[in-house]
């Protein structure tokens, strides 16, 4: 296993990237990018691996095979749903929810400025109040268009 | 230093300003008709304070985000008269959406805004962000129309359009992963310092190239990222598709210039290799663009593959940049050249097919039969505008094809050239079709199509301008040299 | 001078033509005058800076001005500019074209008033004078070229100013094409040169056949399709059928198109290339033989012409090909000088049967008669015309023709013909001059044949003073535009000072009755005015004995030598609708049709297969720029 992982960090090493040409921290970027991709391999074994265990004591007969109604059906506990899955919501909540994720995103924005703002200065300050005239300007257009209205 | 960076931001803060305006007007007053007005006043303001800005020294802002050279400003006067123009026309078109007059105003304006970002970006960042905003602009006008067609072609819009940003992404952050910067200069520099003396040594950049060129090809509708276009042309409603054809694709191409003359242009053989591969798929662009062309019914669907072809003759001048690597100066203002050229005509061409099929409530070619006799003047101008495209004198598109195919000439590219021009032979039959049927056949009714002031305006400012760049088109030339000038340094 | 005044003179017409079109037509229409006003104040304008422009280069060293060219097109190697060429031919012949413009216009006011084209007529002269500026201005052969047939369409639209009637629009056809053959050959020559030499441009082009690089066939080949070109548009031999039926335009456009300009530019265009005509002794000698076949041919047909302007026609063409011949044999001063003179007096004698008309209504000489109390300024000019033409010693045409007979002394056969052809022309102009101005009137036309004009029901009567003034005008200019050269002073100006022995003016104006050459002239032109007395005045000889006695002959000027059934049924007809257009027309059907429908229908099926590539299904859009992408790195993995 471990020699594998090796493989994998030398193929992004060394196949794609041929480091010998290069000179140092050139590519540190993209060698990160290893990193990430030993990371995917590794879990992707992990989840072959985990799945292999109980096929493989299946298989061996270590696992008893005993089956009843109850443990096959969809919820051991709970309730049956009763009705179809398939919903239609009032349209309305589609707005409301895409006006909370426009400003509630754009909120945030707000922290890491606060955090920086002594770092950033008048210039950070000055592109904040334009920001936030912009979502204004969105916010006022919603209301006065009646999104905020439940009819 | 604030002060500084602010005035040479003011054509897109003022643009910005004047998009809000026209939103904050239409919900506070009855009179619509102030709504033109206002967005007119604001690509003026926004025009005034690019060419005061003309003759500028090349300045890095916002932490070398931008760029503010000859070269962006270029381009931002093409996209604000592409935008002036294009709601100037839609007065005739603008009762289909009488209820989102605003959206539709200040979704043009802030779609300009972003392309004019897009070309004076120098960041990879600034150039994915502002091509988004222009593109997601652009995504709601094509299916602002809200019938079938409109939504459908807003719909595939943006699907592919995610497609080909994720594509565009991809390339960027491989190149960015491989040099360590997103600022163009800077990877640029670092790409020269690589011991690499062909792009097969370094699959990464080889990847990071094909994957850009595969992300701009969708904005400037090359072949094979081009499936979109003629849908989403025959959609969209008519001036925004007047505004995708020219605009997005001119923004298109001044934003892949920029990377890959900057960025890809770093050593003279890499510059070669992209000049090369833009070669290959100008050659298929064209063919593919004209030859669809031939068999259309649709006069929109026909003006996209018309677009696809014009695309395909940009990319000529593109690839006689790639070949050049650096030496001379010849394909960049050539293919700024035929930039301002197309946008006029093709421009025109699209202002006189909104009038005529506003009247006609139908885009068939066959229906423009005698509409010489029913709008004289509308068939003069889309004839001339027809007769610039197809590259005759004494029209622009000569003058444009002639400066683009020599900078190619020049540079090795006689092959491709010699596809060329038997493609704008091709062309001449579909385009010349048009004009056959507007001046050789019988109309079917007598009745007179209308257009308003607004459009009459466009229309003869177009064609002056188709006129001007044919038969004094030195000027022009000296402009689009002078743009391109901020390159020859790098 | 500043080196925009030429340009000034060339865009002047072209302003007028602008104004003319697009402000006055749509918004004027109801006040025609105004046409005519502009139109006058352009040319005007146009001729005072000719004027300055001739003085300028009259005093320039060399008689050359340098005038800066007007990049039009600088991409990368390629430029694209052009240029004025300003020398002494250039400045004579603005100077030419603007006064006889001028004049032209000036009369046509009175001539064209109450003609529902008002408008048209003078936007077209406009445009006819613009072009016919710029084609002697243009320093290169496209440009040239571009304005040559500029024109030429503007001829066309002239001479079919009255489309309405059938033969005013055949007349404008038959010019249109029979000239546009000369053309042809016009258009190989300068393919030819341009493949010989790379350039266009008529001083390099000079300097080229001067230095003996531009020569042998080559240069022949050139220059006899630059003078096929000439032929076409001043009509020689044989292109010269289509000048008398283009008398069907109106008068005044006869004077300035048919006379004076238009069909002098073909003299022009050999002047202009003298250098290349110079250095090849065959294109130099078909040149004067041509024109001086012409000179005799076409006064043949005048002799018996009973149309007025169908005489001066022919007489135009006869001293088309007298220019021509002094090309040929005496240089460019020679010919040149005749066109000089020849403009001012030709333009007068058809502004002044135009004045004829206009008082009789008719243009057959037949039914005229007595003009000359009715109408006296005009007899009075037209006679002045005639004297000048018929050579008669001092008026302008004697000093000029002269010169071309004594130059064709060393080729015998030429000066005979020249000879010859002087008493002709003495004796058709005073035929003319006898039977319309003298004797008994004899009624003029009906009412109907002279559409344009007023109401002539109360007889021949002089005509309005906005016509008398121009034909006075040019009268004076036919006395002394000759003078010129008395002393040699036009012919050292045109650059041929080496071969005139400089004299005072009193010594060479008497002193020239002294040489045998131009006494021999005199004498012959002056028993051809003798004889057309004894015929139609005094008539001591009768006309129709002497018709009878020479009927062959006759017939043979009177049908035109028949030459125009020749083209018509022979060669159009025959020749060509029956061979050539057939067996072209069958390979044209067969083999290039089947070529290029092939082609065309191969890509247009291709056009409908990659159409079904657009199936709509946004999934496969989606494949597809995957695919495009393996493609491309697939193809670089390949090829790289």
């Amino acid at each position: 296993m471990p020699s594998d992982i090796f493989a994998c960090f030398f193929f992004f090493r060394h196949g794609i990237l041929s480091p010998q040409h290069f000179e140092p921290g050139a590519f540190t970027v993209l060698a990160d990018y290893g990193y990430v991709g030993i990371l995917l391999v590794a879990a992707i074994l992990f989840t072959i691996l985990l799945l292999l265990i109980p096929l493989t004591l299946s298989l061996l007969g270590v696992v008893p095979r005993k089956s009843n109604p109850v443990k096959t059906s969809t919820y051991e506990c709970g309730l049956e749903t009763i009705g179809k899955t398939w919903v239609q919501f009032n349209f309305r909540y589609y707005l409301f929810a895409i006006l909370f994720v426009a400003l509630d995103v754009l909120t945030i924005f707000l922290y890491p400025w606060a955090v920086n703002l002594r770092g950033l200065g008048l210039f950070g300050f000055i592109a904040m109040v334009a920001f936030f005239i912009i979502l204004l300007v969105g916010y006022v257009y919603a209301w006065r268009k009646g999104a905020l209205e439940w009819k | 230093m604030i002060l500084k960076e602010l005035q040479l931001l003011t054509p897109e803060l003022s643009l910005l300003v004047f998009a809000l305006l026209v939103i904050m007007l239409d919900l506070f007053i009855k009179q619509k008709k102030v709504l033109v007005v206002v967005s007119i006043a604001g690509i003026l303001v926004s025009a005034g304070f690019t060419l005061s800005l003309w003759g500028i020294h090349a300045t890095d802002i916002l932490y070398a985000m931008l760029s503010v050279d000859q070269y962006a400003l270029l381009f931002k006067l093409i996209f604000l008269v592409a935008a002036g123009l294009v709601i100037l026309a839609s007065q005739d078109y603008i009762s289909k959406f009488a209820q989102f007059q605003s959206e539709y105003y200040a979704l043009v304006l802030i779609s300009a805004l972003g392309m004019m970002l897009m070309a004076a970006a120098q960041d990879l960042i600034a150039v994915y962000v502002s091509l988004e905003l222009s593109s997601i602009s652009l995504y709601v006008l094509a299916s602002f129309l809200k019938d079938q067609k409109s939504t459908e072609a807003g719909l595939k819009y943006l699907l592919l359009g995610a497609v080909s940003s994720a594509v565009l992404l991809y390339g960027m952050a491989l190149v960015f992963g491989l040099t360590g910067h997103t600022c163009m200069p800077c990877i640029a520099d670092s790409l020269k310092g690589m011991p690499i003396s062909n792009i097969m040594q370094s699959p990464a950049l080889l990847m990071g190239l094909i994957l850009i060129v595969a992300g701009f090809g969708f904005k400037i509708a090359s072949v094979p990222f081009q499936m979109w276009v003629p849908d989403v042309y025959e959609g969209a409603p008519t001036p925004v598709t007047a505004y995708l054809s020219v605009a997005s694709k001119a923004a298109g191409f001044a934003v892949i210039l920029r990377v890959l003359f900057v960025v890809f242009g770093a050593t003279a053989w890499l510059s070669q290799d992209w000049g090369l591969l833009i070669a290959v798929l100008s050659a298929i662009t064209m063919m593919v663009g004209n030859v669809v062309a031939l068999s259309q019914s649709n006069i929109k669907r026909m003006f996209g593959y018309s677009s696809i072809a014009q695309a395909g003759y940009l990319m000529v001048g593109l690839a006689a940049v790639g070949m050049a690597a650096g030496s001379d100066a010849l394909g960049r203002s050539g293919l700024l050249f035929f930039l301002m050229s197309y946008t006029f005509t093709n421009l025109g061409a699209f202002i006189a097919i909104i009038a005529i099929s506003n009247k006609l409530n139908s885009d068939q070619i066959e229906d423009y039969t005698g509409m010489s006799k029913r709008a004289p003047l509308l068939a003069i101008a889309l004839t001339l505008c027809l007769v610039s495209l197809t590259g005759l004198p004494p029209t622009a598109g000569l003058i444009a094809k002639i400066y683009i195919f020599n900078g190619a000439v020049n540079h090795g590219l006689l092959w491709l050239v010699i596809i060329a021009v038997i493609n704008s032979v091709i062309s001449a039959f579909y385009y010349f079709r048009i004009v056959k049927v507007m001046w050789m056949g019988a109309p079917a009714s007598e009745e007179k199509v209308p257009s308003t002031w607004a459009l009459r305006v466009a229309l003869s400012l177009c064609c002056l301008f188709v006129l001007l760049l044919g038969v004094l088109p030195a000027g022009f030339m000296g402009i689009a040299q002078a743009a391109v000038k901020i390159f020859t340094g790098s | 001078m500043p080196y925009q005044i030429p340009w000034l003179i060339f865009l002047l017409p072209v302003c007028s033509l602008l104004i003319i079109a697009f402000i006055l037509r749509p918004f004027f229409n109801n006040r025609p005058k105004l046409g005519g006003y502009v139109t006058i104040a352009a040319i005007s304008t146009a001729c005072a800076l000719s004027l300055w422009v001739l003085a300028t280069v009259i005093a320039a060293p060399g008689h050359k001005l340098d005038i800066p060219d007007f990049q039009w097109l600088v991409i990368g190697n390629l430029n694209v500019h052009f240029g004025l060429l300003i020398d002494s031919l250039t400045a004579v012949m603005l100077v030419v074209v603007t006064i006889v413009s001028l004049m032209v216009q000036i009369y046509s006011q009175g001539y064209m008033d109450g003609d529902s084209g008002y408008h048209r007529y003078f936007a077209f002269m406009s445009l006819f004078t613009a072009c016919m500026l710029g084609l002697i201005m243009a320093d290169n052969l496209v440009l040239m070229f571009l304005f040559w047939e500029g024109v030429g369409l503007g001829s066309y639209l002239l001479i079919g100013f009255w489309f309405h009637r059938p033969s005013a629009a055949n007349a404008a056809k038959k010019a249109f094409i029979v000239t546009r053959l000369g053309d042809v050959g016009f258009l190989v020559a300068i393919l030819l040169l341009f493949a010989q030499t790379g350039t266009f441009d008529t001083e390099e082009l000079h300097a080229l056949a001067i230095a003996g690089t531009l020569g042998g066939t080559v240069l022949t080949w050139v220059a006899i399709g630059i003078f096929s070109g000439a032929a076409g548009k001043s009509a020689q031999f044989p292109l010269h059928v289509w000048l008398p039926d283009a008398m069907e335009g109106p008068t005044p456009v006869s004077a300035l198109i048919h006379a004076a300009t238009m069909v002098a530019a073909g003299v022009f265009l050999v002047a202009r290339f003298h250098p290349l005509f110079e250095h090849s002794e065959v294109a130099l000698t078909t040149v004067a033989i041509i024109g001086g076949f012409t000179a005799i041919f076409a006064a043949s047909m005048g002799l018996v012409m009973t149309d007025i302007k169908r005489v001066l026609a022919y007489s135009t063409i006869s001293q088309l090909g007298y220019m021509m011949l002094g090309l040929g044999t005496g240089g460019v001063a020679i010919g040149i000088f005749h066109l000089f003179n020849h403009a001012f007096f030709k333009a007068l004698l058809f502004l002044g049967a135009g004045s004829v008309n206009h008082g009789t209504g008719t243009f057959d000489m037949r039914q005229m008669g007595g003009l000359r109390k009715a109408m006296p300024w005009t007899y009075a000019t037209f006679l002045i015309g005639s004297l000048s033409l018929a050579g008669i010693w001092p008026l302008s045409g004697f000093w000029s023709k002269d010169e071309i007979v004594a130059s064709a002394l060393d080729k015998p056969i030429l000066f005979y013909i020249a000879m010859l052809t002087v008493f002709m022309t003495a004796f058709y102009m005073f035929r003319a001059i006898f039977l319309t101005f003298e004797g008994e009137y004899k009624g003029g036309a009906p009412a109907e044949h002279g559409s344009h004009g007023p109401n002539n029901s109360y007889g021949p009567h002089e005509s309005s003073k906005v016509m008398v003034i121009p034909l006075v005008i040019l009268s004076v200019l036919s006395v002394f535009s000759g003078w010129l050269n008395v002393t040699g002073a036009f012919s050292s100006f045109m650059g041929h000072g080496g071969e005139v022995e400089a004299h005072g003016f009193i010594q060479g104006f008497f002193g020239v009755l002294s040489h045998p050459v131009p006494l021999i002239s005199l004498a012959v032109a002056a028993l051809g005015v003798f004889l057309a007395y004894a015929m139609y005045s005094a008539r001591w000889i009768s006309a129709e004995v002497m018709g009878r006695i020479f009927k062959p002959m006759y017939v043979l000027f009177s049908r035109k030598y028949w030459m125009d059934e020749l083209y018509e049924n022979v060669i159009v007809k025959k020749v060509l609708i029956n061979g050539v257009f057939a067996v072209l027309g069958l390979f044209d059907e067969k083999a290039i049709d089947g070529a290029i429908n092939g082609v065309a229908n191969g890509t247009v099926a291709a056009g409908r297969e990659l159409r079904r590539l657009q199936t709509g299904q946004l999934q496969f859009y989606a494949m597809f720029i995957v695919l495009g992408l393996v493609a491309i790195t697939v193809c670089y993995y390949i090829f790289a």
